[in-house]
């Protein structure tokens, strides 16, 4: 479904993403993981044709730079945030994009229904919750059934209970054979949802590999979330990683996989080195699919 | 190709020459008919020359009433002059003469005369270089005829009406257009009124010719509406000029003229309203411009900067673009902008008058910086009518060492209007019903657009409250 | 959420809208959110009002005489329009493209399946759609005025006013869109466009005023430099319409009506259409360079 070619992108003398190449078939769902500032986010405005680059970018087959509009109109695009003119109605908002992409008012009524946004039409954009926004967002990709999904940290703005809707959303149109793309913070989201995992570093991939192999589960796993001082993050980790755990670094703290039994482990292995840990998140209980590799 | 360029070329020569003949189906008779019947008739008798086209040259030796009751054509088919009056008490009235000489060395004329008194009348004249020429012809009458000059360049033109040593005439109710001047050289007491000049040079042309009075004349698009130089004591009354704009493009032009009285005319869009070379000229004589119309000119007076004794006095000077100026460097404060008390009224007067007399209570005084800058540098009048004017204007209004001196002081500024005598043609309800229907459809259309363009598609009923 | 997985069912692949429709859409909607803006209705009410204070000031000083000719009338009105329409045609261009990029809304609309041309283009029509509305009320406002206090304008030559004023504000509102597409921030454009509005009706006839005192220079050197000038050009054309001669401006305009003759107004006409086009087309070339098409 998407086949990239040495996308290369820089502002100026950074190059924000480098000589990315990757090909996912259809019906995968691959994750985008890196700490901030990783190129995620750019690698996926290229790869959408937003962006000029260097290197060729092909979605379902069609050139995105020759025939962008062709290649997007196979897209359902996901932001971070849902970014619209503020006193827009909702019910507006959609009709344009509908008309955007050929879509009849029927479809866009079905669409808001399915992401449970019936009856709020006449709301005003800048008046809806952030859960609301994203699932306008999600109804607005959703509008012309594209074969693929792209979506930039669809979550990182939501609370638990947002987040779950839009992950289970998300598991469910993967059941029904889209493809997805998508960038994450969270190792939980990945677990459920990814085949593959492209983890970004300066905008090279570092590593194509799988949630499992990121973060190896002979026993049930919990993935905290330490908060420490941001100076001391580098260290942290290298000190957790000799320890034995799974670290991951993400710019949001530090992600760790801990058997279940011992999610004190990390933060003892921190104190003996004199680093001091702010805070604790308990990340949602993380359900490995079975049959993922 | 070749037989078809012979065809039309014989089709073109013959539409231009035998015109007359060919239209009216008859062959042309010589003029020598016409001659005939004057000599058969008694000195002073009455000839009624039957319809028909006469081609040749006329003399007339003898006194007559020649009448040609409005169908009889005399042709000069392109030689000299067609009707010449050699006698005194000579009428010639009713004709259409055409087709004089081109030379205009010799002056072919339509109808000259060189005695006088002769009474020219209801006459049409078309395709002559000079129309009615009147050479020592005192006490003669022109009247009710009309003149159409040849198609040439106006340098080429001769003039429509001319008067050379030809005093106490009248010169009434002529429609004269495409041709050079009407002109009057060296005659004096002439009465001329209601006379209509268009499309011509010089509309009215005074050489040398005093005491006379011109009204109730129409001088339109011309290049310049009534030009008298060196002619004195002359009345201007009740006359239009308007879109007089040649070159010099003036409505009035007095150079060197003493006692010159102007009064109720309405000068309409000309170049320049009314332009002063040097007049009055001789110490002890004024000028008087009393109660004239001055709208849509350029400049609404113009004058040469030594122009001096002039008295300007309820005049309606409104919107021109400069209501005054002075060649040069030059200003008008040598002449009298009110009399008794009672100035003129200056459209853009932004005095007030606080005690309701209907006089401002400050003087007018025009100090335009870019109407300085426009008598220094002629090409700058390209900028007038646009935002940078008006920032030149602000600037001196604001930095008052960069304001120029008053071209003029009108002591006695009128807030209002005075009633107008001048002319001017009242708007047809036809163009008001026109602009009202046109500014409804500009609505109308700029509302189909919000409705068409900004439909708004609605997705489902509107909810009836929040509650979904 | 249950209808997702009908929804995402087997279907034809979505094609993008095509050309016109697509950018018909953004028409559409910038011509909305235009004339319900307040920037909007606040020039369509001081254009609306100075038009007609300038029409009644004119008629209460001559309009019951109903002397026709090019007087200070037209003047005003022309003045007035020479100040306004450029302000107004020039800040709303400004503000099109910088200001969806700094609300981060244009990355979001370049993501659906439109080229960036179609979103330029959609927005010049639709805002230029907004001022021809806003000038037709002006202008049908002040004409009924003139109907109403027996006016002293034919109609052909209003309706010529008109149509020239819409070219000039087509002219200004390309301008600007070309400003609006250079500027990374929307206060950037806003000034740019400020400045290029004073320079067009302030500084650069001021300027050539200075010139042609100290140079001397000659008239057909004046009126080449002056017709560079959108402005210029429109108050020629709209002279010549009502005059049938330039003479009203001395000599410089005397030598245009004798050395172009009636294909003077063409050419007016076709100076402001090429102020008009070029810095569109410059517009959509420098916009569309920064991505797929």
């Amino acid at each position: 479904m998407i086949e990239a070619e040495g996308i290369t992108k820089s502002f100026g003398r950074v190059e924000a993403v480098r000589d990315v190449s990757f090909t996912q078939p259809a019906g995968s769902a691959v994750a985008l993981w890196g700490s901030n500032g990783a190129g995620k986010t750019t690698l996926i405005r290229c790869l959408l044709g937003v962006m000029r680059c260097r290197g060729s970018a092909r979605i379902g087959g069609v050139d995105v730079r020759s025939r962008g509009r062709q290649a997007r109109a196979l897209v359902g695009y996901v932001p971070q945030e849902l970014a619209f003119h503020d006193d827009v109605r909702l019910g507006s908002a959609i009709l344009f994009f509908g008309g955007l992409r050929r879509v009849d008012g029927a479809r866009v009524s079905a669409s808001l229904a399915s992401v449970g946004l019936a009856g709020h039409e006449r709301k005003r954009v800048r008046d809806l919750s952030g859960g609301m926004k994203q699932r306008l967002a999600l109804a607005i990709a959703l509008l012309a059934d594209p074969p693929l999904i792209v979506l930039d940290e669809p979550t990182s703005n939501l609370d638990a209970a947002g987040r779950g809707e839009v992950v289970q959303t998300l598991r469910m149109l993967k059941d029904a054979g889209k493809t997805l793309l998508f960038a994450s913070h969270r190792p939980d989201e990945v677990i459920t949802l990814a085949d593959r995992v492209l983890v970004l570093e300066r905008g090279a991939v570092e590593r194509d590999t799988t949630a499992a192999e990121l973060w190896p589960t002979e026993k049930p796993v919990q993935v905290i979330r330490l908060h420490l001082s941001m100076a001391s993050e580098a260290h942290a980790a290298r000190v957790l990683r000799e320890a034995g755990h799974a670290v991951h670094l993400n710019g949001q703290g530090l992600c760790v996989a801990v058997p279940r039994d011992q999610k004190a482990a990390p933060i003892h292995t921190l104190a003996c080195s004199q680093i001091q840990v702010r805070d604790i998140e308990m990340l949602d209980d993380v359900d490995i699919p079975e049959g993922t590799p | 190709m070749s037989r078809c360029a012979y065809v039309s070329v014989c089709a073109v020569v013959l539409g231009c020459f035998p015109v007359g003949a060919s239209r009216a189906g008859d062959p042309a008779k010589p003029m020598g008919e016409v001659e005939g019947l004057i000599a058969a008739a008694d000195p002073g008798g009455t000839v009624v020359v039957p319809p028909g086209v006469y081609e040749g040259n006329l003399r007339i030796t003898q006194p007559v009433i020649l009448d040609g009751q409005g169908h009889a054509v005399l042709d000069g088919v392109g030689v000299g002059t067609v009707v010449e009056i050699r006698a005194p008490g000579v009428t010639v009235r009713g004709f259409t003469v055409r087709g004089t000489g081109e030379n205009i060395t010799v002056e072919p004329a339509a109808i000259r005369a060189i005695a006088g008194p002769v009474v020219i009348e209801d006459n049409t004249i078309e395709d002559a270089l000079f129309g009615i020429d009147l050479r020592e012809s005192p006490g003669s009458m022109v009247r009710n005829n009309l003149v159409h000059g040849k198609d040439l360049d106006p340098g080429r033109r001769g003039d429509g009406i001319r008067l050379w040593w030809s005093h106490g005439c009248v010169i009434e109710d002529n429609t004269v257009y495409g041709s050079r001047d009407l002109v009057f050289w060296y005659s004096e007491n002439l009465r001329i009124s209601r006379n209509r000049v268009s499309d011509s040079r010089y509309g009215l042309h005074f050489m040398y010719s005093h005491d006379t009075v011109l009204s109730g004349n129409d001088l339109a698009r011309n290049s310049v509406g009534v030009y008298l130089m060196y002619s004195n004591r002359i009345t201007l009354d009740g006359n239009t000029m308007r879109n007089n704009r040649g070159a010099s493009g003036y409505g009035i032009g007095l150079k060197d003229c003493d006692d010159i009285v102007v009064a109720n005319n309405a000068l309409l869009a000309n170049r320049v309203g009314v332009y002063l070379d040097n007049s009055p000229s001789s110490v002890g004589s004024t000028g008087l411009f009393e109660s004239n119309t001055v709208v849509f000119n350029e400049i609404g007076l113009l004058a040469t900067p030594i122009t001096h004794d002039n008295v300007f006095t309820a005049n309606i000077l409104v919107e021109n673009e400069e209501p005054a100026a002075a060649h040069g460097r030059g200003e008008l404060t040598h002449n009298t902008f009110a009399r008794d008390g009672v100035g003129n009224f200056w459209s853009d007067y932004a005095g007030f008058d606080r005690d309701g007399d209907g006089i401002g209570d400050l003087a007018y005084e025009p100090r335009s910086l870019f109407g300085a800058m426009l008598a220094r540098e002629p090409n700058l009048r390209l900028f007038v009518h646009s935002p940078a004017q008006q920032a030149v204007e602000f600037t001196a209004r604001a930095l008052p060492e960069l304001r120029p001196q008053a071209t003029l002081v009108d002591p006695a500024p009128l807030v209002r209007p005075p009633n107008l005598k001048g002319s001017g043609a009242a708007t047809t309800p036809l163009r008001t019903r026109a602009m009202a229907f046109g500014g409804l459809g500009l609505l109308l259309f700029a509302g189909a657009t919000v409705g068409v363009f900004g439909r708004q598609a609605a997705l489902g009923p509107a909810p009836r409250g929040d509650d979904r | 959420m249950t209808t997702i997985n009908a929804l995402a069912g087997e279907r034809a692949l979505p094609q993008a809208r095509s050309f016109s429709g697509g950018t018909l859409a953004f028409a559409r909607r910038e011509f909305r959110d235009a004339v319900a803006s307040r920037w909007f209705l606040l020039y369509t009410l001081a254009f609306t009002v100075l038009a007609v204070a300038v029409s009644f000031m004119s008629l209460s000083s001559v309009g019951t005489h109903g002397f026709a000719g090019f007087g200070r009338t037209t003047a005003g009105l022309l003045n007035l329009v020479m100040l306004i329409v450029p302000l107004m045609a020039l800040t709303a261009g400004a503000g099109c493209i910088a200001g969806e990029r700094e609300r981060g809304t244009l990355l979001y609309l370049l993501a659906q399946p439109v080229s960036r041309t179609q979103v330029l283009l959609g927005k010049y029509v639709g805002l230029a759609a907004a001022l021809v509305c806003s000038l037709c009320v002006g202008f049908g406002v002040s004409a009924c005025v003139l109907a109403w206090r027996t006016g002293s304008v034919g109609f052909g030559a209003y309706a010529m006013l008109v149509c020239f004023t819409a070219l000039l504000a087509m002219a200004m509102l390309s301008i600007g869109v070309l400003i609006s597409v250079l500027s990374r921030r929307s206060s950037v454009a806003t000034g740019v466009a400020l400045f290029v509005w004073l320079t067009l009706v302030f500084l650069s006839d001021l300027g050539l005023m200075a010139g042609t005192l100290i140079f001397q220079l000659r008239v057909q050197e004046v009126f080449g430099l002056a017709i560079l000038n959108p402005l210029q050009a429109f108050k020629m054309g709209v002279i010549v319409n009502m005059n049938a001669s330039l003479d009203v401006l001395g000599p410089v305009g005397a030598y245009a009506s004798q050395a172009f003759g009636d294909g003077l107004a063409f050419m007016l006409a076709a100076t402001m259409l090429v102020w008009a086009l070029v810095p569109l087309l410059a517009a959509v070339v420098l916009f569309a360079r920064r991505g797929s098409a």
